[in-house]
């Protein structure tokens, strides 16, 4: 079976699912993918009537992190009953994380997971067919393809896993290789084509704060304007905030209208987290996250 | 003035433009991006792929000072920055949705207040524009009333020929002065025929209807629908060739620091936040609601355009796939029943 027609069928399952919580009152809303306007565009759609369920799909398209619509400014949803919400494995990781963090409530939650065997890196031209060269990098390296501990998984059976050369191991270990006036000189032409849209921010799950640092102007913390000092600035404080926590969906890579690869930061923190204090993040629920608690076990050689 | 000239000549124009030291800005590539940058060399040019920021970043850059301050005991000096210092620039590979946003610009640039910063570069500033052969489905420049060979804006407007080179026809005086200096890199148009023009992705819009659907309806819940899924980003805004809001910032310290003008969006919850608190669109809709009012029924209030070129850049680079396109059928398909 192709991965179209696999998708289909978790579409078909999806649709029947979200129809029946929908219908039964398990559910006040549920939030999934949508077709759009493009061939083969898919958009995020928040759904309240069974009927509606209708329009749900699935497909290599649907790239977005939906847990972002339940945090933070998302207002929007219906806040009483449960909600339905439509996951990826890499997705499911940043809703474990969101629970560990009080932000989200299991039993307000009705997971539906999706069997996946990858999306797409860019949705530009979201009619590009997935296959080695289109598939997005986190995919290449995905061991979560099937999302543990959901309410309901459309019954499908996925194609065994194609070995793909991992891209962010091999991006990282290219910049540790380079001197640190390099690595610096190549942050800093990254950092130099950021205009503060702050789309990485917007689509980031664990970017919930009401009102963020860098939003601040009285006192100004950080430099709010697109210029060299405060984009490097601001991309160093979002990475060390995500430390720990970021489990790697790379919705921030993806939207950024930039192309700056800015889940090789996130990468190369979370291996730094699991060299230093054995933690990874997504894999279970926690209230505190490695630099969040101490531990007589942790290395204190730094100190001199 | 109708002329042609050859692919290589094309190149040695930009050489001789460089050698002389004007600026000349054109899409190339940085760390992996397509931007309109200033060119060192012809073939840094790339011509196949529509820039990710638009060309309006020529006139209104993404971040600039306006003026300097520097405290000395009680005293203050300020050092304004001299719009008279903006280099002659050529701007070249331009597409019609980006040119055509320029003179949109000028409307607001020169109504109340004349924004020197953009006037200046603007008078300085000769737009070589470059006609479209080719167009995605987020493409819609011919359904907002523009075309692929689209002149407006375009100082000279170059067509791809079928043999290679461009037909180059001047649409003012500047156009017809880099003709006229450059000669002898020109020739008369010969019997080589242009390139078919790229095929219209979608069926006109009719904006005048569209206009008296948002002249009736600001409050509706068609914006709940529309926008709950926008995450309040400014993507669309800051890729867009038409959106021009901006925000002040003093920063430095107390001693001494700059006032720096730099791209707002209406998007950001920030933008309408009071000092007292208060938000008038506290909620994601009433933003959206406002991107959609601003571009196609308040430009047209005031200065008798709209506000949207069809570049498609904020439908593919929407984070969530919002398609303004889409909305816009929407939009008529209500003003319609």
């Amino acid at each position: 079976m192709t991965t179209e027609t696999i998708y289909n069928a978790v579409g078909e399952a999806i649709r029947i699912e979200a129809g029946r919580i929908l219908s039964d009152g398990t559910v006040t809303a549920v939030v999934g993918y949508a077709a759009a306007r493009r061939n083969g565009s898919a958009q995020p759609v928040v759904i309240t009537k069974p009927d509606d369920a209708a329009r749900l799909i699935f497909s290599a398209a649907c790239v977005n992190n939906l847990a972002v619509y339940l945090t933070k400014a998302k207002k929007e949803l219906p806040r009483e009953g449960r909600i339905g919400i439509v996951v990826k494995g890499c997705d499911l990781k940043a809703l474990v994380g969101l629970l560990g963090e009080s932000q989200l409530k299991r039993e307000e939650l009705y997971i539906i997971g999706v069997p996946c065997a990858g999306v797409l890196g860019s949705t530009l031209q979201p009619s590009v067919e997935l296959d080695a060269e289109s598939i997005a990098d986190k995919c290449r390296e995905c061991d979560d393809r099937m999302p543990q501990g959901s309410d309901f998984v459309p019954l499908v059976e996925l194609p065994e896993q194609p070995a793909l050369d991992k891209k962010y191991a091999a991006e990282i270990a290219r910049l540790e290789a380079l001197t640190p006036a390099e690595r610096w000189a190549y942050w800093q032409q990254q950092f130099s084509k950021c205009i503060k849209c702050y789309a990485c921010r917007q689509v980031c799950p664990f970017c919930f704060c009401e009102q963020c640092l860098c939003d601040r102007n009285k006192p100004q913390m950080v430099e709010g304007t697109p210029r060299p000092a405060g984009n490097t600035a601001w991309h160093i404080v979002r990475a060390m905030h995500l430390a720990g926590r970021c489990a790697g969906c790379a919705e921030c890579e993806r939207v950024c209208p930039m192309d700056i690869p800015l889940n090789l930061l996130n990468r190369k923190m979370a291996r730094e987290l699991k060299e230093l204090f054995q933690s990874e993040a997504g894999f279970e629920v926690r209230e505190k996250g490695p630099l969040a608690t101490f531990s007589e076990t942790d290395d204190e050689s730094f100190i001199k | 003035m109708q002329k042609q000239i050859a692919s290589e000549n094309f190149a040695a124009l930009l050489q001789a433009l460089i050698d002389a030291g004007t600026r000349v800005v054109g899409p190339k590539r940085v760390a992996g991006t397509l931007l309109y940058e200033p060119l060192t060399a012809p073939d840094e040019l790339v011509l196949d792929e529509l820039p990710r920021r638009s060309v309006k970043e020529a006139f209104f850059p993404v971040c600039e000072d306006l003026l300097t301050y520097e405290k000395q005991g009680q005293e203050v000096q300020v050092q304004d920055v001299d719009p008279a210092r903006f280099p002659d620039t050529v701007l070249v590979g331009v597409r019609p949705c980006d040119a055509a946003a320029i003179p949109v610009l000028d409307a607001v640039f020169s109504w109340d207040y004349k924004d020197q910063f953009f006037l200046e570069r603007r008078a300085r500033t000769t737009i070589v524009g470059l006609a479209c052969t080719t167009a995605d489905d987020a493409c819609f420049c011919t359904a907002v009333g523009l075309a692929p060979d689209e002149p407006r804006g375009a100082d000279l407007l170059l067509t791809p020929l079928v043999g290679g080179g461009y037909l180059a026809e001047s649409h003012s005086e500047k156009g017809e002065a880099l003709l006229q200096t450059h000669a002898d890199l020109f020739s008369e148009p010969g019997i080589d025929q242009p390139l078919g023009l790229a095929e219209p992705q979608t069926t006109p819009f009719d904006l005048k209807k569209i206009k008296a659907w948002l002249d009736e309806h600001f409050e509706d819940q068609a914006w709940d629908g529309i926008a709950t899924r926008c995450v309040g980003c400014g993507a669309c805004a800051f890729v867009c060739p038409a959106c021009h809001c901006f925000d002040i910032v003093d920063e430095g310290t107390e001693k001494s620091g700059k006032r720096r003008k730099f791209w707002d969006a209406c998007g950001f919850w920030k933008f309408t936040h009071h000092a007292s608190g208060h938000n008038p669109r506290d909620f994601q809709p009433k933003r959206y609601r406002n991107r959609i009012m601003h571009k196609f029924k308040y430009y047209d209030d005031k200065f008798g355009q709209t506000l949207c070129t069809g570049c498609g850049r904020c439908v593919r680079l929407c984070p969530v796939g919002i398609d303004i396109a889409g909305v816009l059928e929407e939009i008529e398909k209500k003003a319609n029943d």
